[in-house]
């Protein structure tokens, strides 16, 4: 831990640079040099977020894209890893499924959404499993990526020592495939807040996107850019909160992502 | 063998909507949506879709492109304006991009600059990203060599930093592409009146399937030929660059 002078001494223009572009945000709009209806001034949009804070409709909405979130996460990370490992052990699947995924994984989330609601119930479910389509393939993509780099001599050698079947899944397959599995999960936790929010414009009336279309709706404009502010909080906590978590948790893995 | 398994699903899909075990209503047979699609294409307006829906893709693309490349670079090079800047890029670049279609529709009004900045703005932060790391990753013992070689100023980026960071360019233009035509279609399915996202859009309220699948694969086959052109693309032309990565 470096001593705060030094560490704000290096970081200072970092700090600095949007504080200034607060002030004179603030300023250009009070004075009229912005157009206050679409550039409403930062303190009249904090004093908006605060009333949407106090009188509970943002943590509604953010607590139902959260679970929206946690639920198309957990779908998309435990069938990701399932298929992605089965695909890296086993090649028939591999070259069956490639294939497959190289013409849907393209494919911009949202328009899955009528087909999902052909199939089960339109609404949260819908909603849910739509979000989980990208990231689901991003999982499984990474994860098989990842059975499929580990060394061929390390595998070979845990084989002349005895370890078969599930001995060599978890003490050599899985911890090798690991820092890909888990870029995989950081990657598809990163897409599915994008989806959901996007899934959210077109379909729901709840939820942080839900939220900002509406107030676009009725040019709510303060309010539009409070819900902007809360998504980009969301994103920046989900996606260097996590890789600081990484960093924590799991020291020894790297982050494939970081290149 | 690449070929059995998409080729089983479809036979499989075939039969089990032609035998009513799939409700032929929301999952036409794979033939009847190729018949339509290749209507469509005679018809003439699945192809003019498509080429709205291209145009957006080039225009969002070029108007992400021509400033990012420079700025990754300048960023790259300059600490100053890399500490000014990066504050903004680590807060909007984790923001889902299509939240700034609200915002860019009050600006500019709904229209097709709203639409294709929307695009825009996804590919433009993915390609400075991508530029900068270029820049900050590259072996530093190809600037002493080149300095020790008296290479300066303009000579030394043209003739080292610049090749050193173009495969990382590359990837980050060919990974903007990709995020910029989804988006794109997204913004299309949402809010525009035309273009392949719409008629996905479209079709779904009104349950016209058939047409709906044909726009729905359509988009699919897009998105594949420019990822896999450019994927071979950048093998070709950049030689020197070992691995690709995802």
């Amino acid at each position: 831990m470096k001593a705060p002078g030094r560490w704000l001494a290096e970081h200072w223009i970092t700090i600095a640079s949007p504080v200034v572009l607060l002030l004179v945000w603030e300023w250009a709009s009070t004075t009229g040099r912005l157009r206050a209806v679409f550039f409403p001034r930062p303190s009249t949009i904090a004093a908006h977020l605060f009333d949407l804070a106090l009188d509970g409709t943002l943590w509604t909405h953010t607590a139902t894209t959260l679970a929206r979130i946690g639920w198309s996460f957990s779908l998309a990370a435990v069938l990701g890893v399932a298929v992605g490992l089965a695909m890296g052990l086993w090649r028939p699947l591999r070259d069956g499924l490639d294939p497959v995924f190289a013409v849907i994984y393209p494919i911009p989330s949202v328009l899955f959404l009528p087909m999902v609601s052909f199939i089960v119930p339109a609404g949260d479910i819908a909603l849910v499993v739509t979000t989980a389509v990208t990231s689901f393939f991003l999982i499984a993509f990474t994860t098989t990526h990842g059975v499929r780099q580990i060394d061929r001599l390390v595998v070979e050698a845990a084989l002349h020592y005895g370890a078969r079947g599930r001995r060599l899944f978890t003490t050599v397959l899985l911890p090798g495939a690991l820092p890909f599995i888990f870029t995989g999960l950081r990657l598809g936790l990163g897409f599915s807040l994008i989806v959901v929010v996007a899934v959210e414009i077109v379909s729901a009336s709840r939820g942080l996107g839900a939220l900002l279309w509406l107030s676009w709706q009725v040019l709510k404009v303060e309010d539009m850019y409070a819900t902007f502010f809360v998504i980009a909080l969301l994103g920046a906590l989900l996606s260097y909160g996590l890789a600081a978590l990484r960093a924590r948790l799991l020291p020894w893995v790297p982050d494939v992502g970081d290149r | 063998m690449g070929v059995v398994v998409p080729v089983a699903v479809l036979v499989l899909w075939e039969l089990c909507s032609r035998f009513a075990i799939l409700s032929p209503r929301y999952f036409p047979a794979p033939t009847t949506i190729g018949w339509v699609l290749a209507d469509r294409f005679a018809a003439g307006d699945l192809g003019s879709e498509m080429l709205v829906t291209l145009t957006r893709l080039a225009f969002a693309f070029a108007l992400a492109a021509i400033p990012a490349v420079p700025l990754g670079l300048l960023m790259g090079m300059v600490k100053p304006v890399r500490d000014v800047v990066e504050p903004y890029l680590a807060f909007i670049f984790p923001v889902p991009k299509i939240t700034l279609l609200p915002f860019l529709l009050i600006i500019l009004g709904v229209g097709e600059p709203a639409f294709v900045l929307t695009g825009s703005s996804s590919a433009f932060f993915q390609i400075v990203i991508s530029t900068l790391a270029g820049v900050q990753t590259m072996d530093p013992r190809l600037l002493d060599v080149g300095r020790n070689y008296g290479a300066h100023g303009p000579r030394l980026f043209w003739k080292v930093i610049l090749p050193a960071a173009l495969p990382a360019i590359f990837t980050g233009l060919r990974l903007g592409l990709g995020l910029a035509l989804v988006t794109l279609v997204a913004v299309e399915f949402i809010s525009a009146k035309s273009g392949l996202g719409h008629l996905v859009f479209r079709h779904w309220q009104m349950l016209s399937t058939p047409e709906m699948y044909a726009a729905f694969a359509l988009v699919g086959a897009l998105g594949l030929v420019l990822t896999r052109g450019l994927r071979a693309l950048q093998a070709r032309v950049l030689t020197w660059q070992e691995d690709i990565g995802v």
